[in-house]
């Protein structure tokens, strides 16, 4: 079961390794040998960085992902500039760094990463043997795919060329792919959130700025219209446009590169000839950014609707005593409030209705949190792989960290643990949730 | 030093240039946004309090200052060279020169052109061929676009001072830098406007003989004193008297309370004892706006230490008397909570919006249907020298360009063989 959940870690892998085969054809060998030893000590690095840090190795391999898409961003932009700028040698400048230090220093880089994403997709524990029976299988896996690759490789059509822009787009784009399974590793949720939260920020000091007027001046289908630059749809178009635009900046800078200049030629026939070639030779530079294109748009859809599935259960309906106190016992039944599992209630009093859940946290602290957090609408959190996820704006928050307030983390409440029971007042909870709730709803899509 | 300066120049009129120092900033914000939730908030305070990120923000219009500058001098460059002919043709004003063995006779040339839609002008041993309106002017006001936004935000970044005034009716304006005439009057009314839904009307009378009243909307925001006038919450100004019986001497106050619309609520401490009186505005049962009609009734609510004692409504110069707690609110007058902006750089991000709508009306049209094609033969020792240049439509337009070109050869081998 779990070397099928390997699947997309190693089907990017391979992809990986083809496109680095024919974006080196001059150094191949050179190239194959970086990427398996690249793979090798992605895999072993974060195998063993898992085994003395369990925390890192999810940080390591974000980093390297959020850097890799960063420079990706630059090296378009700069693609761009480089095509439209007037006498600018495009092609020239677009072509790839032709150094063996260079070729070996990318493809030992992207093989190292996607090495640690599929690392990262092993089982954490099971027994003695698994932690290191594991990685080495999917070393040993990973080369073999890598031996395909070549195969694959050679097989395609030479014309099939790509350039530095385009290699990098496709390599960052199977990296993103791969890592959008895994909930830890996704890059395009914290994304959208930044977006949103960087969106309303912006908004709200633009329309200070230049003085515009304030909700109780304006039309209301006109502040409807500014409300949705707050909601969570700006946090999700704004990441697809920071996602997609640098593989879009790439393909329009391979569209505008200069074709050759002929006018020195005077037949006709062969100026017509050579114009069309080069057009040919720029449309099949197209095809591998374009490809990638498709793959960044799937791990968008992967990071959008997850196949992990949250724990989340339902509510259960509790009621105060006399005294204004929620009592709930830690154990009885098939209950343990100490399970470290997610358990939600509900209490309800007068027409207002609040939601909490309780939580052994890793550390092994009780902790009662609202089942909303101060700055987004309350839609709650789900439980998975030591996070809990706010479902409003997909933050993870990690385990050991829930309990303590600010951010995007659950609202802690005040409790007593006493007589192996949890004590909550009722009244203090009501207060906290009304205040909450009001405070993010009031704005519009809460961030 | 004249290597220094011309490297300077190059490098602040670079088209690299913005592109790096907004990447620059963008790199800041994504540091900062690995600490804090709040970045742009924190980038604007780091940029506003340092003077060396307010500098490298100041590359930013002077960049784009110096770009419109060459951009001109390229326009009137290769204007010059169509007109009158240049002495010697600047290849890097066009996409393409070429220079061949050819024949200076441009004899057929001018009606083959025109067939092809150019205009043309031959002058001695120079022949100018154009078409379309050049985009130059479009990127011109673009560029001032940028340049004005970029240093509205410069200006408002470094300069720009907030104070907060409430505004209350019957009393001097509280302009920051001047004195203020009385405020006659504060008009709360809908508009019917298509973006504002009501209109807020300060009628200041004149603080000088022959200064008449003046009137102060909500947008575009007026200047007073050197500073705009940026209406922000509206309340109520209230006179109250409160006494109880264990408070004989009784409480006085006049203050401010943001309490619009109604039923937002603000607290008053009774000084020297345990009460607090909550108010708010009644919404009247009409559905009037109190604030609209000036016909202000207040819900109060008494609390003692925890405990609420008293709950009820005051009208504007009415009291309420119960079990030894009286309250009275003699006086009620609108309050309009104002900014009062000394920032001259939303003139310029004004202007800017302006300016970026003029460059979108020109650039649009004119690169859709008449984009600027440029083609110069200037004729000497034997050979011509062609120079090309196409805003749009490029491949038509080195169709063309390479006719002509081969037309020019064919004669000069026609020569030769005869």
């Amino acid at each position: 079961m779990s070397a099928l959940k390997l699947l997309p870690q190693l089907l990017a892998w391979t992809a990986l390794a083809v496109v680095l085969l024919r974006g080196c054809t001059e150094r191949r060998r050179l190239t194959a040998f970086a990427c398996a030893a690249g793979f090798v000590t992605g895999v072993l690095g974060i195998a063993f960085l898992a085994r003395s840090l369990p925390a890192t190795p999810y940080g390591v391999v974000r980093s390297l992902l959020g850097g890799s898409f960063l420079v990706l961003w630059v090296v378009s932009v700069a693609a761009l500039y480089r095509s439209t700028g007037r006498g600018g040698s495009a092609v020239a400048s677009a072509r790839l760094p032709a150094r063996s230090l260079a070729i070996g220093s990318l493809s030992f880089f992207f093989a190292l990463t996607a090495g640690g994403i599929c690392a990262c997709r092993l089982p954490a524990a099971g027994g003695d043997l698994l932690p290191l029976l594991a990685p080495l299988a999917l070393v040993l896996a990973g080369l073999a795919l890598l031996v395909g690759a070549l195969a694959v490789e050679r097989r395609l059509p030479a014309s099939l060329t790509v350039n530095f822009p385009g290699l990098l787009a496709a390599l960052v784009a199977l990296l993103l792919f791969s890592s959008a399974s895994l909930l830890r590793l996704d890059l395009f949720s914290p994304l959208s959130m930044k977006v949103m939260k960087g969106t309303h920020d912006f908004v709200h000091q633009f329309m200070e700025s230049i003085l515009i007027p304030d909700h109780i001046f304006v039309r209301p289908a006109i502040w409807g219209y500014i409300g949705f630059l707050f909601g969570k749809e700006v946090g999700f178009w704004g990441g697809m446009v920071i996602w997609f635009t640098p593989v879009l900046l790439v393909l329009l800078a391979i569209r505008f590169e200069l074709l050759p200049k002929v006018s020195h030629i005077r037949q006709g026939a062969l100026r017509r000839k050579l114009l069309a070639a080069a057009m040919r030779e720029r449309n099949l530079r197209m095809v591998i950014p374009a490809l990638s294109l498709v793959v960044f748009a799937a791990a968008a859809y992967q990071s959008c609707y997850p196949s992990v599935e949250y724990w989340d259960p339902k509510p259960v309906l509790v009621s105060a005593d006399a005294a204004g106190e929620i009592l709930l016992a830690k154990k009885g039944g098939d209950l343990n409030l100490e399970d470290g599992k997610l358990h939600k209630y509900l209490y309800r009093q007068g027409g207002h209705e609040a939601r909490f859940f309780v939580l052994l946290t890793p550390t092994g602290k009780l902790t009662v949190d609202l089942d909303a957090c101060a700055i987004c609408k309350p839609d709650g959190y789900g439980q998975a792989e030591g996070t809990v996820i706010c479902y409003y704006c997909k933050t993870l928050i990690p385990l050991d960290t829930v309990g303590k307030p600010g951010g995007c983390n659950p609202v802690p409440i005040a409790f007593t643990d006493k007589n192996d029971a949890v004590h909550i007042n009722a009244v203090t909870l009501m207060n906290e949730w009304t205040r909450t709730v009001q405070s993010t709803t009031k704005k519009e899509g809460g961030k | 030093m004249k290597r220094t300066l011309a490297a300077l120049w190059a490098a602040l009129s670079s088209r690299a240039l913005a592109p790096l120092v907004i990447g620059f900033f963008f790199a800041l914000y994504i540091g900062i946004a690995f600490f804090t939730d709040e970045t742009l908030t924190v980038l604007i305070t780091l940029t506003s309090r340092n003077r060396l990120l307010a500098a490298v923000l100041g590359l930013l219009p002077l960049n784009f200052a110096c770009r419109m500058v060459v951009e001109a001098a390229g326009y009137l460059k290769r204007r010059r060279a169509l007109s009158r002919g240049a002495v010697a043709l600047e290849p890097a004003l066009y996409d393409e020169t070429v220079e061949l063995a050819a024949s200076p006779d441009f004899a057929e040339l001018p009606e083959r052109l025109n067939a092809a839609g150019y205009r043309t002008k031959e002058s001695g041993e120079l022949l100018a061929a154009w078409r379309g309106v050049s985009l130059a002017p479009a990127r011109l006001v673009f560029l001032a676009t940028a340049c004005c936004l970029f240093a509205g935000i410069l200006v408002s970044l470094v300069g720009r001072s907030v104070t907060r005034q409430p505004v209350i009716e019957g009393e001097p304006f509280p302009s920051p830098t001047t004195t203020g005439g009385l405020v006659q009057r504060i008009i709360f009314k809908q508009s019917f406007g298509s973006i504002l839904a009501k209109d807020l009307i300060m009628e200041v009378a004149g603080t000088g003989p022959g200064e008449g009243t003046r009137e102060l909307g909500v947008y575009p925001p007026n200047l007073v004193g050197g500073a705009f006038v940026y209406p922000r919450y509206l309340g109520v100004a209230l006179d109250c008297k409160f006494t109880a019986p264990d408070l004989p001497g009784g409480f006085e106050r006049s203050d401010i309370f943001a309490i619009y619309p109604p039923g937002k609520e603000a607290q008053m401490a009774v000084k020297g004892s345990p009460y607090k009186i909550t108010l708010s505005l009644e919404k009247p049962q009409d559905g009037s706006d109190p604030y609209m009609t000036g016909q202000m009734v207040l819900h109060f609510k008494l609390v003692k230490g925890s405990d609420l004692l008293l709950e009820g409504n005051v009208p504007k110069g009415g009291e309420f008397v119960r079990d030894g707690f009286r309250l009275a609110i003699p006086e009620a007058r609108r309050m309009v909570l104002t900014d009062f902006v000394v920032d001259y750089g939303v003139l310029l991000i004004w202007g800017a919006g302006l300016l970026l709508l003029v460059a979108v009306l020109i650039w649009l049209p004119v690169r859709l249907f008449f984009p600027r094609r440029e083609m110069l033969f200037q004729a000497g020792g034997g050979t011509v020298r062609a120079c090309s240049h196409a805003e749009g439509r490029a491949r038509e337009h080195a169709g063309v360009f390479h006719e002509v070109l081969d037309v020019l050869a064919g004669k000069q081998s026609d020569s030769s063989v005869s």
